[in-house]
């Protein structure tokens, strides 16, 4: 039906994250906070994951800084009505709230509950959708996001996507006995700019565990790319049956002891 | 918000709310223009200021990113070894902090009731004349020692003690007595050295006793740790509670509060007994070599085992394992060590640890107790002597508590001395940077015992509970807005300096402190012009000028000798690693590190324990709104099962009693701490109304604190407090 998307090809600048690492401080929430001037009721970034997992004294901990995932094919950029999602040729997935209508199709769309709205203002007040863009300002200046250029344990990388892919599988090679066997966005939703190395289920990071390994929005646009052929088709189909059931009243008219056979046929 | 409403009119603040305000929207943007000068800034007033962080005392490097006069970022500064180009999120929040906008920005003298809020705002002139006056009038009455002053690791602290010093009080509260004593106690008796420094390049094996490195940040020694443990260094870690450390351990020891001693004795016993210690190395370095195996022969894993609940299978292993890795082995000293009364034998049991690995022997080992001559190479403006100063101190040391370092003090007994009178009564009390109303134990006493002072002046940047409570209030420059003494870190001295001009009328404590001096006839002790003439003389005998500092943040020291191996020795009587110590024989004190059995609670109360979240620094940072946003609501924590068995649900309102004091939290029912204990976040329960964030936000477990004292080194034991805890 669908195929996988090859994006081992393109050089998107990702991240990666390295759940073994973090120690959920959160400085890189606060600098996120700062770099972007985020509303201090908002956040980009938040804590996810199960917490403390176990019983005393047998106990693990599940967290991680959860944000945009810079999805190779973003759903939200294809709900967006107005095109207020643009997806960048080096990955960011960009956010105008100056097109953007609140419409909040994106929220629906994204398959990892990504991008929040500012409930609490008014339409006068224009509402935004907050969601991470990358830092793309300070990455097109040759820097790092803030996130990751704070992270006092570097459970967050910064670098080209297929570099940080060879190296996360190199992690688990080397240290099987630390890992999951899985790199979390390498193929779901058809790849992500937000790469995740764990050390638990990744349902226990709060990721969402089933996602296929293609965008989900291919579903949705082939359903739409369907819309005409399958309209002219009903179409086509509908104007049969009625064509017929008159035939067959007509019929029944003149002629009902002959019912059932006509049914029938 | 509006700019009126944002500058803060205490009259009329009770009951406000924190709104959602962006960063700084108060007061018009005014970049400093010293950093202008410097040429650090471009004519739009954009570029990067090299200072320091003030966020707490690890003091990283911070490059401030500066926009049309404002600061906008903060970044760690690769070249400075404390952040390496990181910082923790109270670091990315600086900023918050300078532009609170419940920041104090004139000087304020009380007019209602002490402790009601009632402020009216002042001149300099007026505050600093009135300081004056009534410190002089204590003084001329009572004698200097009558006023207390009190400040705590800042760096214009060597100011304040040149004030208090040129005054004449010997009376100096530091909250040392309530963080690391027992630490520095007992590395001075056993090393000569106050804190040892650790590296992690090489080692293997770790120890922390309740060292929480994960959540107590230290910006590039977690980095080390986290990069130590990824290469697949060993960490045993012993907490009652599964920290975020604990997490990050390879074996969590959910030891029984207070009695790590027992846990470590017993490793000492194991390897001492079988000789898996380095003997070259204990023999040449080590007094006390030849009794060890005998003295601790009594402290056996099985010993061990009935007091700290862990297996002594467990404990033999880790002592074999910890022997195993040698040089390579390190038992952290940790750093808030004020945990029981048995504090300073834990830290003497854990120098013997390190002693027994020889882990010391190297140039880069895994503990250095080389003492860089500190500030080598800096100078101070000239001064005439201090006056001697003829009073004991009010704190006992060392009249009552001979082995306590005067430059650390016994915090809690100054303030018990202040409410009984004995040995003579002090009358008034000069805080800067210091919160001694959250921060001492037993609230209800330090409230009265402000209510015994004629006089309280306070420095600080925001309303913090002890300035709510003073009857001046001195505001002072945020660390982004002010110069400091310059602070050596290595082969550098590194320099703090003004991103952005003071906001109001806030100044530097430098200025403060001079002002002060000159008002008191102390004048001399204070021969800078301003706070660029002090760092000008500091730097004077090392042929840069202040302008290169400021640009590139920092001055070259010159270069100290390398040691060499043959060369070690320690700054103890001896010149050795003294795990037997005449010096604690000689007070009358056990010479070897020797087993103090602690306080336990009774049936149906709880251990009462208090920590770090990473977050937040001690009593300081809760206003922030920054990290009030990504912090963790205070809770109370209670063992899931415990709260189930009496019928204590997560999430609702619980009284939590101790003997002196009540508080009221919501009970977080978790798995993460053992079923004998409970802990309350710490930082929070501020009493303030000048603090709109924090006030009223959480319960103080400074409310429910007992006072005890270990009377080594006059450290208070923090963790020996036991509570009841019922539905609200």
């Amino acid at each position: 039906m669908t195929t996988l998307t090859d994006i081992s090809s393109i050089n998107y600048r990702s991240i990666l994250f390295d759940s073994t690492r973090c120690i959920d401080c959160r400085a890189c929430m606060v600098a996120c906070s700062v770099e972007n001037k985020v509303p201090n009721d908002v956040t980009r970034i938040w804590v996810a994951g199960a917490g403390v997992i176990g019983k005393f004294p047998e106990l693990e901990r599940a967290t991680m800084p959860y944000h945009c995932m810079h999805c190779h094919d973003p759903a939200c950029a294809s709900a967006c009505p107005v095109g207020a999602y643009t997806k960048r040729d080096d990955g960011p997935v960009i956010y105008d709230p100056e097109v953007c209508i609140g419409c909040r199709y994106c929220m629906n769309a994204c398959p990892f509950d990504v991008p929040h709205f500012e409930w609490d203002r008014g339409v006068d007040q224009h509402p935004e959708i907050i969601k991470c863009d990358l830092c793309s300002n300070r990455v097109d200046g040759g820097g790092e996001p803030a996130c990751v250029a704070t992270c006092p344990t570097d459970a967050l990388l910064f670098g080209d996507r297929h570099e940080l892919l060879q190296y996360a599988h190199q992690r688990i090679e080397e240290h099987p006995d630390r890992y999951i066997d899985r790199v979390f966005g390498e193929t779901e939703n058809g790849g992500t700019s937000y790469l995740i190395l764990s050390h638990v289920p990744v349902e226990e990071l709060g990721l969402p565990g089933n996602i296929p390994n293609y965008g989900v929005n291919k579903l949705s646009e082939q359903v739409m790319e369907a819309t005409l052929p399958v309209a002219f088709s009903w179409a086509a189909i509908l104007a049969g049956v009625t064509v017929g059931v008159r035939a067959v009243k007509k019929h029944k008219g003149e002629d009902s002891a002959t019912e059932e056979t006509e049914q029938e046929s | 918000m509006t700019k009126q409403v944002s500058r803060r009119d205490f009259l009329k603040l009770a009951g406000a709310t924190a709104g959602a305000l962006a960063v700084g929207s108060m007061v018009s943007p005014q970049v400093a223009s010293a950093a202008r000068e410097a040429g650090l800034l471009d004519t739009q007033d954009n570029g990067y200021v090299s200072t320091m962080c003030e966020m707490c005392v690890w003091r990283c490097g911070v490059l401030a990113k500066v926009e049309n006069g404002r600061v906008v970022k903060l970044e760690g500064n690769p070249e400075h070894p404390h952040s390496r180009g990181k910082l923790c999120p109270r670091g990315q929040s600086g900023l918050m902090n300078t532009y609170d906008p419940d920041r104090v920005l004139t000087p304020l003298i009380r007019v209602g009731k002490r402790g009601e809020g009632k402020f009216r705002k002042a001149s300099w002139d007026e505050a600093l004349d009135l300081t004056a006056s009534k410190m002089q009038a204590i003084k001329d009455k009572y004698g200097p020692e009558a006023m207390v002053f009190s400040s705590t690791h800042n760096l214009s602290q060597v100011q304040f003690e040149n004030l208090l010093y040129a005054f004449g009080s010997p009376n100096y509260g530091t909250q040392r007595s309530l963080c690391f004593n027992a630490m520095i106690t007992a590395f001075l008796l056993t090393y000569g050295v106050e804190e040892p420094s650790r590296n992690y390049d090489n080692v293997e094996y770790i120890l922390m006793v309740g060292r929480n490195m994960m959540e107590a940040i230290s910006t590039s020694e977690t980095g080390e740790l986290s990069r130590a443990l990824d290469r697949g260094a060993k960490l045993v870690y012993l907490d009652p509670r599964f920290t975020k450390t604990a997490a990050k351990a390879t074996e969590w020891i959910a030891i029984r509060p207070g009695t790590d001693l027992a846990f470590l004795l017993a490793m000492i016993n194991v390897i001492t007994q079988n000789e898996l210690a380095d003997c070259e190395f204990v023999r040449k370095y080590v007094i006390g070599c030849d009794g060890i195996q005998e003295e601790m022969a009594k402290y056996t894993p099985e010993w061990a085992e009935q007091i700290t609940g862990v297996p002594a299978a467990t404990i033999d292993r880790i002592a074999r394992e910890y022997a195993a890795a040698k040089h390579n082995a390190l038992a952290h000293p940790g750093w808030r060590t004020s945990n029981f009364i048995n504090s300073f034998q834990t830290e003497r049991a854990i120098a013997t640890l390190n002693a027994l690995s020889g882990n010391v022997l190297r140039v880069g080992g895994c503990l250095s107790t080389e003492v860089a001559a500190e500030g080598a190479g800096l100078a101070n403006p000239p001064q005439p002597a201090y006056p001697r100063s003829s009073a004991i101190r009010l704190d006992g040391a060392p009249w009552k508590y001979p082995l306590v370092p005067l430059k650390l003090g016994v915090f809690q007994e100054l303030r018990d001395s202040i409410l009984t009178g004995e040995p003579y009564q002090a009358h008034g009390w000069f805080i800067s940077r210091q919160n001694p109303i959250m921060s001492l134990p037993d609230r209800g006493k330090t409230l009265k015992a402000f209510e015994k002072m004629d006089f309280i002046a306070t420095v600080d940047i925001i309303m913090n509970d002890t300035a709510w409570y003073s009857d001046v209030i001195l505001p002072e420059a945020s660390y982004l807005e002010r110069y400091d003494p310059m602070l050596p870190v290595g082969d550098k001295a590194f320099l703090r300096q003004p991103v952005i001009e003071p906001q109001g009328e806030a100044k530097s404590a430098l200025w403060i402190y001079k002002q002060l001096g000159e008002r008191l006839g102390l004048g001399d002790y204070f021969q800078y012009a301003d706070e660029e003439d002090y760092l000008r003389q500091q730097i004077a005998a090392l042929g840069v000028d202040l302008e290169e500092v400021k640009r590139t943040g920092y001055a070259e020291l010159p270069a100290s000798e390398e040691k060499k191996d043959e060369e070690l020795t320690f700054n103890t009587p001896s010149g050795k690693i003294e795990v037997y110590s005449e010096t604690l024989k000689n007070a009358g004190f056990s010479p070897w590190p020797t087993w103090e059995e602690p306080l336990q609670p009774a049936e149906g109360e709880f251990y009462l324990l208090t920590g770090k979240v990473a977050q937040h620094t001690q009593f300081g940072t809760q206003n922030n709104q920054l990290l009030h946003k990504y912090s963790d609501e205070p809770r109370l924590w209670m063992n899931a099962q415990t709260a189930e068995k009496m019928g204590l649900a997560d999430g609702e309102w619980v009284e939590v009693t101790s003997p002196v004091g009540k508080a009221h939290s919501i009970l977080e029912a978790t798995q993460a701490i053992r079923p004998d204990c409970v802990y309350l976040t710490p930082g929070y329960g501020h009493l303030s109304k000048g603090l709109t964030t924090a006030f009223a936000n959480g319960a103080s477990d400074s409310a429910l604190h007992l006072s005890y004292t270990d009377p080594i080194s006059g450290s208070q034991a923090l963790s020996q407090t036991f509570v009841t805890v019922k539905k609200a």
